[in-house]
């Protein structure tokens, strides 16, 4: 991300060297001009009055009144500088490139379906950083331009229910952005890709919202390390392509009807060494296809893996699924769940490894008899771990010819994959440490025991 | 004694009601979400209702997630008893057929399928400064939804 500003720095820089050499010709201004404003100062007028490449610092205190910025300035404010709109429309509104904000309290948007924070209309290497975005209806909206980067932002909307609320991050058509280090809070979704194309998304907070990322005909989009927590669904993805997601936390999507991945007629997407931890569901497929899922722990979710309708081309290798109630659900057609060469580790498979390889003699079976029973009674989730339900599955799985669909792993793992993030601590004190996991997995399924069936 | 039939009859009447007359069932954006595509109902005037004739309230997000539910058979055109969309600005339910329509690709909706939908025509054809199409039911069923591509 730094690297890509710098490249941007030299073309951005060359420009402002050209005003500043035609306007030295014309009148003799100062090049780049700071000037400090105080509250009772009219923004708009300064901004107005000051010529590109000029910086305005903007002392502590409140200045009322939407902006627009249309030429490159960059604006920046003592701690509790706050710019606040006028409750219509957008606060700050950027029509020009190479802008630059940081350090405002920005509040106070309209609140019709595009009104934003900031909002971005078609501009290009605008940076917008560390700024603090309350009581508005989107948070940031950018609608088309390329290359603009937006981090270390805290943005939270109205107040009130989430179906009136607007997106933290709007991300309309355009392409090349970063978006990193952000916390996005009590929003509709964290960030919405609506037809974007190509963007960097690192290390963000998303929480309490509808969504946490929500993917609409978008593409080429990778999200490394960011935390989606406690929204209804961490990652929407519908109808985009060519995704790839990361070393993301995402966890307690407890919601009725949430979770943790949802990935609905799209193709090309990766899933890697992400932690998918504690949500209702915690991947659900619906019409995915050429997805490659590997290296991640789906844990202490009410149900791990959940395949819906037809799903085709996808790939499930060296996964550990450990203490989700319901390791897997599955849909009407045949899948595999390895690569054929490795499976995945799943904490229900029964059986043993004779030859030492590692890898389990019997496939591991998914979906049990009782979830297709829940699929006509829906009520029978009551009888959940009953003796009788648990009876039931052990014969099934005893005796294939009961069966359901044929969705398997060839080549269970018999020992849970050791991922980059936990293979230092195992090697210090494994023992111990395992008996501490081991507790800690187990307090995990009381709770999310205790929890799941309080929604009933 | 009296008084206790009354309320009896009437909450018989009532029920009676209840099951003729397929009102629109208010959507609960916390809860509803969209029977083809999962989505929660969040923008809620975007949203529409199938009514069967058993009372079985199927709701959606989006205008096109109800046609392709229509065209791809979920039901079939005998169980429906009625289809409800709504008025864009208002709210207002209206039953598809009596409803107008503007379509531009551009025209945001919550599967951006760009269709959006009005109680009267006239709404439709001022709708973002007529930059739309205007569809009646007739056109609507004509359109070329994303989904049949």
């Amino acid at each position: 991300m730094r690297k890509k500003s710098t490249k941007y720095l030299k073309p951005s820089l060359l420009l402002i060297g050209l005003l500043a050499f035609m306007l030295w010709g014309m009148e003799g201004t100062a090049f780049a001009k700071k000037t400090t404003i105080l509250s009772d100062t009219n923004l708009q007028e300064t901004i107005n009055r000051a010529n590109a490449g000029d910086t305005i610092f903007l002392e502590k205190g409140l200045y009322q009144g939407a902006i627009t910025i249309n030429k490159p300035l960059a604006i920046s404010g003592e701690e509790g500088a706050i710019v606040a709109g006028d409750g219509k429309g957008n606060v700050i509104t950027i029509t020009a490139n190479d802008v630059t904000l940081t350090n405002l309290t920005i509040q106070n948007s309209g609140e019709d379906h595009e009104d934003s924070g900031v909002y971005l209309d078609k501009v290009e290497n605008v940076n917008i950083s560390a700024n603090n975005l309350v009581s508005v209806h989107n948070g940031i909206y950018l609608n088309m331009g390329k290359n603009n980067e937006i981090a270390n932002n805290i943005i939270s909307s109205n107040e009130g229910h989430f179906s009136k609320r607007g997106n933290g991050i709007h991300i309309f058509k355009g392409e090349g952005h970063t978006v990193h280090d952000n916390t996005i809070k009590e929003v509709q979704d964290g960030i919405y890709f609506d037809f974007a194309g190509k963007v960097d998304v690192a290390e963000n907070v998303i929480r309490d919202s509808r969504y946490g990322m929500h993917f609409m005909f978008s593409e080429n989009i990778s999200a490394i390390e960011n935390t989606v927590s406690g929204n209804i669904t961490g990652l929407m993805v519908m109808d985009s392509a060519r995704l790839d997601f990361r070393k993301n936390l995402i966890h307690h999507q407890f919601h009725f009807r949430g979770f943790g991945v949802l990935i609905y007629d799209s193709q090309n997407i990766i899933l890697s060494g992400n932690e998918i931890t504690q949500n209702s569901v915690g991947i659900s497929f619906e019409k995915a296809r050429d997805t490659e899922v590997s290296r991640n722990i789906i844990a202490a979710n009410q149900v791990g893996l959940e395949f819906r309708h037809d799903n085709q081309k996808n790939l499930f290798y060296e996964n550990n699924f450990i203490a989700n109630i319901v390791s897997s659900t599955i849909g009407k057609e045949e899948l595999h769940l390895d690569n054929g060469v490795k499976g995945n580790y799943w904490d229900d498979y029964s059986s043993h490894d004779i030859t030492g390889d590692g890898i389990g003699e019997l496939p591991y079976k998914a979906g049990s008899l009782y979830d297709n029973l829940l699929k006509v009674q829906p009520l029978w989730q009551f009888y959940f771990e009953s003796p009788a339900m648990q009876m039931w599955s052990k014969a099934e799985s005893m005796f294939p010819s009961m069966g359901t669909v044929d969705v398997y792993d060839n080549k269970p793992l018999i020992k849970p994959v050791k991922l980059a993030a936990n293979e230092q601590e195992a090697r210090e004190g494994s023992g111990i440490l395992t008996l501490l996991l081991g507790f800690f997995f187990i307090g995990i399924s009381f709770f999310t025991i205790v929890k799941g069936r309080s929604y009933i | 004694m009296k008084k206790c039939l009354v309320i009896l009859t009437g909450l018989v009447w009532l029920t009676g009601c209840q099951e003729e007359n397929y009102e629109p069932v208010q959507i609960e954006p916390e809860i509803d979400v969209c029977e083809i595509c999962n989505m929660s109902i969040a923008h809620e005037n975007f949203a529409t209702e199938v009514i069967s004739k058993e009372n079985d309230v199927y709701k959606f997000d989006d205008l096109g997630c109800m046609m392709e539910f229509l065209e791809e058979d979920y039901i079939s055109e005998e169980e429906i008893a009625k289809k409800y969309v709504r008025d864009v600005s208002s709210g207002e339910w209206t039953e598809l057929e009596n409803a107008y329509y503007s379509y531009h690709e551009d025209f945001w909706t919550p599967m951006a399928n760009g269709v959006v939908t009005f109680k009267s025509k006239e709404a439709a054809e001022e709708y973002e400064q007529g930059a739309g199409e205007v569809y009646d039911y007739e056109k609507l069923l004509k359109h070329p939804w994303s989904w049949k591509q």
